[in-house]
Order: C-alpha cells, then structure tokens, then sequence
C-alpha cells in the first residue's frame, strides 16, 4: 500500500472543476483547498508504486493542470514485498552466495 | 493496514504537503498529524539524484526508511520532489544489490576469464593489493587509475583524491563528472578566474526573462522547472523562452520555442552579441569598469586521439580530422576564411590558450553573424519557414536588450557536451557581461548540473586529473607547496603532471598503458561514447578492473572484482549542489550484508601501503616541471624522515588517521544524535573519519573565496544547506557584487577577484601580437568564439543526427532507477525518439523495432514518433539509462578539446527495420 501527498496547482478559475474531476478519480481524496492561489492538495492511495506513477500521469492529463508534483510518500508496507526473495535468484542452481545471474552470463 | 491507520496516514500526507504549498492547516489536523507518525523518527537529508539538491526528509522505523517528504524547510524545493526525489527511500531496497565481495574465479585462484565468486573483504583486498603492487612497480604511478565521480560524497572524494595525489603520487582520477560540466568548468575559469556559477535560484523569482539553452529542465530538472513556471504564471511580463534541437516538455510552457541545428548555438550567441553592439545596447560603464576582451586559437581539434591505429576502419574519416579540417562554406563565412581551406590543427596540445584583443577586433568578429546568415545556418527544423525562424531570433534579441529587462540564462548538456562545449559557455557569459546582466538578482548567466555533488565534490573537492581542493592545479608550483604543507606531506611528494581525463582513462586501458583502475560511484562502461572499445579493453587487455558498486551494472559485469558498496542513506555525508549550497546528512539505516561506504574502502585499501613503497623515486614519462628532473618524481622518503615519518608509516596513518584526525571521537560526537556510523564502527579505532576528514578539507578554501563552515554548522537543525563563500556564519547569494560578496574590493561594485588566468599577452583576431603580459586582477574576460562546424554531421550513409540525453523517471545509466521495479516499467524500454515522416521514409512505424548504427556500433530501440520529445525531421534522440539499448556503443567519443568533455550529442546514425 502507497500513500501519497500531492500538490496540484491550477489557474484559479479551474479550481473548482479540478476538484470534481480530481474526485472522480479512484484512489483521489482531496483535502485541503486554496482558490485564491489554484493550490489544491489531495493525497492517492494505490496498490503498488507503478499505479501511483501512473495515476499522477492520469492527473497531470486532466485540463488545467499546471502542476502536479508529489510531496510526501508513505510505502512502510512495502517490507513484505521487497523483502521475499525473487525469483531469479530462487532456482538457476546458484550457491548460496546467490551471485547475480546477470554478471556472469 | 485497518482503516483508522490509513486515514491518519492520509492525514499525515496531506498535512505534509498543505505545509510544503503553504497553505494553512487546522491545529487538530496538525495533531492528527503527528499523532500518525508518533513512531516514525524523520532526519533532513538532500536527494540523491540531480544537481538541483533538492531537500528530504527521511522517516525510519526499526531500521528501515518507511517513508520520505520533500523538506518544506528546504529553500530549494520548498517542500516539493519530483518522481525521483520521491523514490529515494526505494533505491536502497533493490531485490539485487550485492552484498559481499565478488571476485572473478577458477579453482578458487582470481583468473580473469573466471566466474564472479563471492570472497571475503580480505581475500578482495589482498588480491586488489598485489594487483595494485605489481602495476605500480611496473609502471608507476601512471599506469593506475580511479573513475571517480560527481555522485561521490564530499568526504568519499576527498578521500579518493588524496590518496591517489598525495599516497600514491598519481593524478590519474578523474570523475564522470567530466561527462557531465567540465565545459561549465572551463567557461568560469576562462571568465572569471574561479570556478562556480555567481547567481542562485532566487535568480528565478527576481527575473522577467528566462532562456534555457540546451536544458530539457521541465524533465531534467522539475523542481527548478516548478519555480520557473511558478513564476510565468503568475506575472504576465514574464517570458520564457526554450532553445533546443528538438521539441520537449519545456516548449510546452515556454513562449517562445527556438529549434536550432546542433552546433549553431555558437552562432546563435555571436548573432546576440553583433546586436548587442548594433543595438547600442552595450552596458558601457560596466564593461569599462568591469570587463576585457579575450580570444584564441581555432585549430585546437576534437579531443580525438592523434593517431587511427585504435580506430575500426569506418571511424577513421572523422579521426582524420583531428590533423586537418577542410572549411565548409559557413565555418569560412564564420571564421573569415575561404570555403575548401584545408586548416592543419596545430594548437590541440594547447588548446587554452588566449590573449587580449581590443573592442574594435572582437566587433569584428562578431560582424559576419548578421541575421540572414545565422537563421539560414542554425534553423534546425527544416518544415518551420526561414522568415518564422528569423522573427524568433529576432525576438530572443529583443529579449536580451531590452534595458528594463532582467534576464536568466540556464544550460546543461546541450552547451555542456559540446565538440566546443568550453566555447558555448564563454559566449553566454559574454553576452551577460556586455549587457551588463550578470551576477545581480535576476540577471546572470546559469549553469545547471546533472549530479548531487557535481559542484561539491568533484569540482571544489578536485577530483579531476589536473585539480586539487579550492581550485588549485597540480600543475602550479604554488597550489602544490600549499596543498603539501596541509596535507604535512614532503614538498615534492605531489605530482606536477595533469593526469588522463576520464575517457583518456578508457583509451589507456585500451592501449595498455593503464592496467589498475578502480571505479567508485559511478557506471563508466555504460556512460562512455564510443563504449565497444572500453568494454573489449576491459576483458581482453592484461589489466585489473576493481568496480565498487550497489547493483550489477554494466560495469559491474565486465569488472575482476566487485565490491559491495553502501548507498546513499546507509553512509553520513555531504553534497553541494548547482547554486553552491553545502549540505548534509546523517546515516540512517545500516547497509545490508556486507555492502560498505567507499570511504571505509578508501582508508582500508590506504592501511595496506607504506610509505616506502609509496614515495621513492618513480619514473613519469613526459613529466617536465620547474625543479623535476624530466620524467621523474623525486623519492621523498629523506625529506619525510625528517618530518617524523617512518618508511614503515602506512598511507591510513600518515594520510587520513592522523593524530590530529584521531581527535575527532566516535562514538560520542554531539552531532550524532543517536545516529550510526557504519564506516567509524568497522574502522573500530575511535575517530570520525567523515568529520575529521571535512573539517581539514575545508581548510584548502578558508580565507581563499570557498569557505565552507565547520561540519556541525551543516548539521543543525536550522540549516539547510549554506552557499559558499560562508564568512563570519552568513552565507553569500550573489559572487562579484560587493552589496553580497564580501570578497569583493570595497567602493569596486562588482569585482571578478578570481585569480587563474589573470595575465594576458595581446594580439588581434588570429594571433599574439605583444607578448608582454597585462594583469587583469578583478576583471572578467568577453571571449569572441567563431562558429565551427560539428565533425560528424549526417551524410548520404549515416543520415540522421542522434542527440542522447535524459528522461524524468530515470537517472543517469539507471543503475539506481531501474532498480525500483515499478519505475522500471514506467518507461519501459529506451526508445528512438523520431519524426514520424523519417520512420515513414524508413519503413518504420510506432513500436517497431529498428537498428540504430553508426561508424563505432549499433544497437536495437523501440520506435516512437508521437512521445515527449519530438525530433524535427532528420533528428533522432534517445536516452541513455538504459543498458538493454547501450546507445553509447554508437555514440561519438569526440570532446571538447578544452574540458575534455564528450559530446554525446552529435553523432551521425542511420536507421533501419530490425
């Protein structure tokens, strides 16, 4: 699971349709709002880091869309996963000193 | 995860960034906040990626980074990051990285055709050892090497280099950093007499007028990119303008795009320095006051070697003409020659040479670069109309002199690596300086880097081939005697011979005259053009190739042995950034397994020589230096007694764990905060080798204009990082202008106090005319640069230019990058960015497959026509992070003859269905 904080930023007369738009969008919260400036600041929650990626280019593709640039990321449950052993390095008959099948081919 | 702790996460986040936009955020909120991260212990710390310096905090917990937020303290990023800086706390926890030592084996002997077999340091070690031994006594200090880097910590360089200069008497060092700004380099110290830009980013929000030349910055550098549009967007007077060989995110907020021919820019910038002068636009008062005229000679070569006998058999035409170059039709306009003069190249052994000229010479120079010239030279997009182009030239004219006007120009690699990259950068500075917009907020000519520690270590450290600390040259018998008695080692220890740039170090080991070479934080044999050379010189010369690396990277696979090596957050360090910020770190998790820093390896390796094995009598061939006797460096074992050394001292003793080191305790220190130190704990004896080791360092630049302030100052909590000079505790925004600088001489207003290169003799356009020398202390120097023309340019069998470069998810060579598997499959394979008529007119559509190849190889890319980067027709461009499409196979190892910096963005291609 990722968390992300992002910060959009818009003309301030696309504010308010940013907002619908943003909230539209799965995995969008928005949370805090300044119209004055176009700052809107939402976070996104997404299943692996390639869908975070992914749905902030699907933000930036929204109109008005000055600025969309993460600041704040959250990937503590993650360990799990980087830490199982992939499979590359499972089979391929290495010792245990499980050399990188890449620098000997 | 329950619901509650996702929802106080999500607090967390939006609170973080509300703060970073400055927006306000309720007190229950902010509670809420901090009530979700009770458990996560957060430190500042810099991004590892480009040379913006962008800062981070990190959040750990039981020993391992969970979360990471741009610093809304930071003044560089305010709170933001980018896609990259957003995965710092990711690059450590690559599935692959090596965690012990892995040395090429058979029959558990090392064998150079053997398999990696994982060893223990010590067997590493002793093998690295006698490999060192036995081509140091061979050939002396000459025949080793170590590719540093630009990514190096400030302590990690400055261990590298003082080892290599001081131990092991051999300038041989030099960092990819040379890849990157040694052309930036070259610009600062020809025209200001020190190295480092004036401005700084607050230059953004000061200035009406923004001109990137040659920088994708909205994809290279998104940070800076955000304040720029930031800017733009909110003051309609703002303009910015994008000049470039192609189409690119950057254009896409710019006002104005310019698409100009690769290699005209140094017509361009002489187009913008005839109107200057035409206009009546010159800043009179400050030139008078402030600057001179300058220029050089134009036979200095491509940094080729001189001979063919390397060169496969379709590389020879382009190698010839390092000894000759025929002038074609606008290099003879440009040069004021005759088109077909055939033009010997005698000054590329000298290349820097220069001499005054007066105004009346340089406005001669300048004449042929009208208007119709240059717009029918440099228009780079063959489907834009002559009179469209001009109108834009025009306009960025406009631009430049208008006196109301204040004006940043930013570069990086389009000027940087450039066949005449030290050229470019003079010529921007020219116009600057005769417009008088420079080193004021708001106005100033602006080099961007592409590493972390570009500027701070590889630059102000020296870890270059002819550099030491703050500046000083090996080759000046003054910086060596005072670098000598800092480093209480016997005069003459040093050696007075500039050693082999980087990619001289690949052609050394190519022609055997190189056979040890280390490589430290760095990726050489996938980020050197011409690389099907390097990689065979590695495997199949007698040689021994040590590669401390995280990740299996190319260079990597063709090393003998790989040495594990701490990241980023693992290691406490220092960077300093593209606008002279110093900043710092701590460690904040351990390394895994067996991975440690490269400055544990430094001073490890340095425990295993003596003096007297070090510092007899070597011979150096072509060493020729006032006080040497040719081809030698003295033995300086006598001199060294007498200073208390024994013969037996080892290099850690006498170099690095001195006595006066060995007071700066571990554990212990204040500054630690309760953090570890991985590389103090191994070393086991009780010193704090990364703040001894800084605080000595920064004694080369105290009193000298590069004062940095003491370790613990860039350890507070209050600091951010500090641009240097720092005197008296307080930073320095604006070098040169004594409102802000307070190097400069009072009542001057502005003054270059830089001290290289600061008596000329005087001639006229071609030649030395008066040999007599005139000093020129506090003024900056205005070069005249001719157009010359590129030395691979497409032809009837190589048809298509190819530009190489960067794209936002990926770094560098990627070895960090695409380490993060998700980011890997973002951009998942390097594409060919081309038009889509030149795909047409070559059978080629969308997401073919197709050979890209030139004189020196080829390799296969995906074909994209509708991406982010658009090509004009004949132009093609691909990024380089991948290994999977090695471009520098194809790549032209052509450099700039001054910087020695490759361009790695001219080479001649043709393209074909694979």
């Amino acid at each position: 699971m990722n968390i992300s904080g992002i910060l959009v930023m818009v003309p301030p007369e696309g504010t308010q349709a940013t907002i619908e738009r943003l909230q539209a969008l799965s995995g969008i919260d928005v949370h805090h709002i300044d119209a004055a400036s176009g700052r809107i600041v939402i976070t996104q929650e997404a299943e692996s880091i390639a869908a975070e990626i992914d749905g902030l280019k699907r933000i930036r593709a929204l109109p008005y869309i000055i600025l969309a640039e993460m600041s704040y990321h959250y990937f503590g449950d993650d360990a799990e996963l980087l830490e199982t052993i992939p499979p590359e390095l499972e089979d391929e008959g290495l010792d245990t000193e499980a050399v990188p099948p890449f620098l000997n081919e | 995860m329950d619901l509650t702790r996702r929802e106080f996460l999500k607090t967390s986040a939006a609170t973080a960034t509300a703060t970073a936009a400055g927006i306000q955020v309720p007190a229950i909120t902010l509670a809420a906040a901090e009530q979700a991260e009770a458990d996560v212990q957060w430190d500042k710390s810099v991004c590892r990626f480009c040379g913006t310096g962008c800062g981070i905090m990190v959040g750990t917990r039981e020993g391992r980074i969970v979360a990471t937020k741009g610093d809304p303290d930071a003044p560089v990023n305010k709170g933001l990051n980018c896609i990259k800086g957003y995965f710092n706390g990711k690059i450590i926890y690559g599935k692959d990285r090596l965690t012990q030592p892995l040395m090429r084996m058979t029959d558990g002997k090392f064998d150079k055709q053997g398999k990696f077999k994982a060893v223990s340091w010590e067997r590493a070690f002793d093998e690295m050892e006698k490999q060192f031994k036995k081509t140091y006594k061979e050939m002396g200090p000459h025949g080793v090497a170590i590719f540093g880097s630009g990514q190096y910590t400030i302590p990690e360089g400055y261990v590298s280099a003082k080892l290599m200069k001081a131990g092991f008497r051999s300038n041989n060092i030099d960092p990819n950093a040379r890849h990157c700004m040694a052309s930036a380099v070259v610009g600062f110290i020809q025209t200001f007499g020190i190295d480092e830009p004036a401005g700084n980013y607050d230059d953004i929000e000061h200035t009406d007028t923004v001109v990137t030349w040659g920088a994708n910055m909205a994809e290279c550098h998104p940070i800076l990119w955000a304040r720029v549009s930031d800017r733009r967007l909110s003051n309609d007077n703002v303009k910015l303008v994008n000049l470039t060989t192609m189409s690119n995110q950057t254009s896409d907020i710019a006002d104005t795009e310019i698409v100009f021919k690769p290699g005209t820019d140094l017509a361009i910038q002489n187009y913008l320095l005839r109107e200057i002068i035409k206009r009546d636009a010159v800043n009179q008062d400050f030139v008078d006051k402030h600057c001179v005229f300058a220029t050089g000679p134009y036979d200095i070569g491509y940094g080729m070697r001189p001979t063919d006998k390397y060169c496969f058999d379709a590389e020879k035409d382009i190698q010839a003409k390092e000894l000759k170059v025929t002038l074609d039709k606008d290099e003879a306009i440009a040069q004021r020659r005759k088109a077909g003069e055939v033009v010997e190249q005698k000054n590329t052994k000298k290349p820097v040479k220069h001499w005054l000229i007066g105004f009346e010479d340089f406005k001669k120079g300048v004449e042929p670069y009208t208007l119709d010239f240059v717009a029918r030279l440099s228009k780079g997009d063959p489907d834009e109309d002559l009179e469209t182009f001009k109108a834009k030239l025009k306009e960025l004219a406009d631009l430049y002199v208008d006196r109301k006007r204040k004006v940043v120009s930013f570069w990086t690699m389009g000027f940087n690596q450039h066949y005449r990259g030290s050229w470019v950068n003079e010529q921007i500075y020219a116009v600057h300086l005769l417009l008088g917009k420079q080193c004021m907020p708001g106005n100033g000519a602006f080099s961007l880097t592409g590493q972390p520690s570009a500027c701070g270590t590889a630059r102000e450290v020296g870890t270059f081939a002819h550099r030491l600390p703050a500046d000083l040259v090996v080759s000046n018998p003054k910086h060596r005697a005072f670098s000598e008695k800092l480093w209480k080692v016997p005069a003459k220890t040093l050696n007075p011979k500039v050693g082999s740039h980087i990619t001289k170090i690949m052609r050394d080991l190519e022609d055997g005259s190189v056979k040890w070479a280390w490589v430290q934080v760095n990726n050489p044999f996938q980020a050197t053009a011409n690389a099907n050379h390097w990689i065979k010189a590695a495997r199949e010369m007698d040689n021994f190739l040590v590669v401390s690396d995280p990740y299996p990277t190319v260079s990597a696979k063709v090393a003998d042995l790989i040495l594990p090596t701490a990241m980023i957050f693992e290691k406490w360090g220092l960077y300093g950034n593209a606008e002279r910020r110093t900043q710092a770190w701590r460690q904040q998790v351990a390394p895994p397994g067996e991975a440690m820093g490269d400055v544990w390896q430094g001073l490890e390796f340095a425990k295993r020589f003596k003096l007297k094995e070090v510092w007899g009598e070597h011979t150096v061939p072509g060493l020729k230096a006032d006080g040497f006797e040719d081809g030698k460096l003295p033995s300086v074992l006598a001199e060294a007694e007498k200073m208390g050394y024994s013969p037996d001292d080892t290099l850690y003793d006498v170099l690095f764990a001195t006595r006066e080191n060995r007071k700066v305790k571990w554990p212990d220190n204040p500054v630690s905060k309760g953090h570890g130190n991985h590389i103090a704990e191994k070393l086991g004896d009780g010193w704090f080798p990364e703040k001894a080791l800084f605080d000595e360092y920064r004694q080369f630049g105290v009193g000298h204009a590069h004062d940095l302030a003491a370790f613990d100052v860039y350890y507070r909590d209050d600091v951010r990082g500090l641009k240097w000079p720092v005197v008296d505790g307080k930073e320095t925004q604006w070098r040169f202008n004594e409102k802000y600088d307070p190097y400069c001489a009072k009542g001057s207003g502005f003054d270059f106090y830089g001290k290289a290169l600061k008596a000329l003799p005087g001639g006229d356009l071609d030649k030395v005319t008066n040999k007599e020398k005139t000093s020129l202390a506090g003024k900056a120097k205005i070069f005249f640069r001719p157009y010359a023309a590129p030395p691979e340019q497409p032809d009837d069998n190589y048809d298509l230019w190819l530009n190489t470069g960067r794209v936002l998810e990926h770094w560098h060579t990627g070895t960090m990058t695409r380490r993060v598997p998700e980011l890997h499959r973002a951009v998942p394979t390097a594409v060919v960015f081309m038009h889509p008529d030149d795909a047409g007119k070559r059978g080629l559509q969308r997401n073919d497959v197709a050979w890209l190849e030139s004189r020196r190889g080829k390799v296969k890319a995906v074909v994209e026509t509708q991406g982010r980067n658009r090509p004009p027709r004949g132009t093609t461009f691909v990024p380089f992070f991948d290994e999977g499409v090695f471009i520098n196979k194809v790549c032209l190892d052509v450099t700039c003859p001054m910087s020695k910096e490759t361009d790695f963005k001219k080479a001649a291609i043709k393209v074909y269905k694979a």
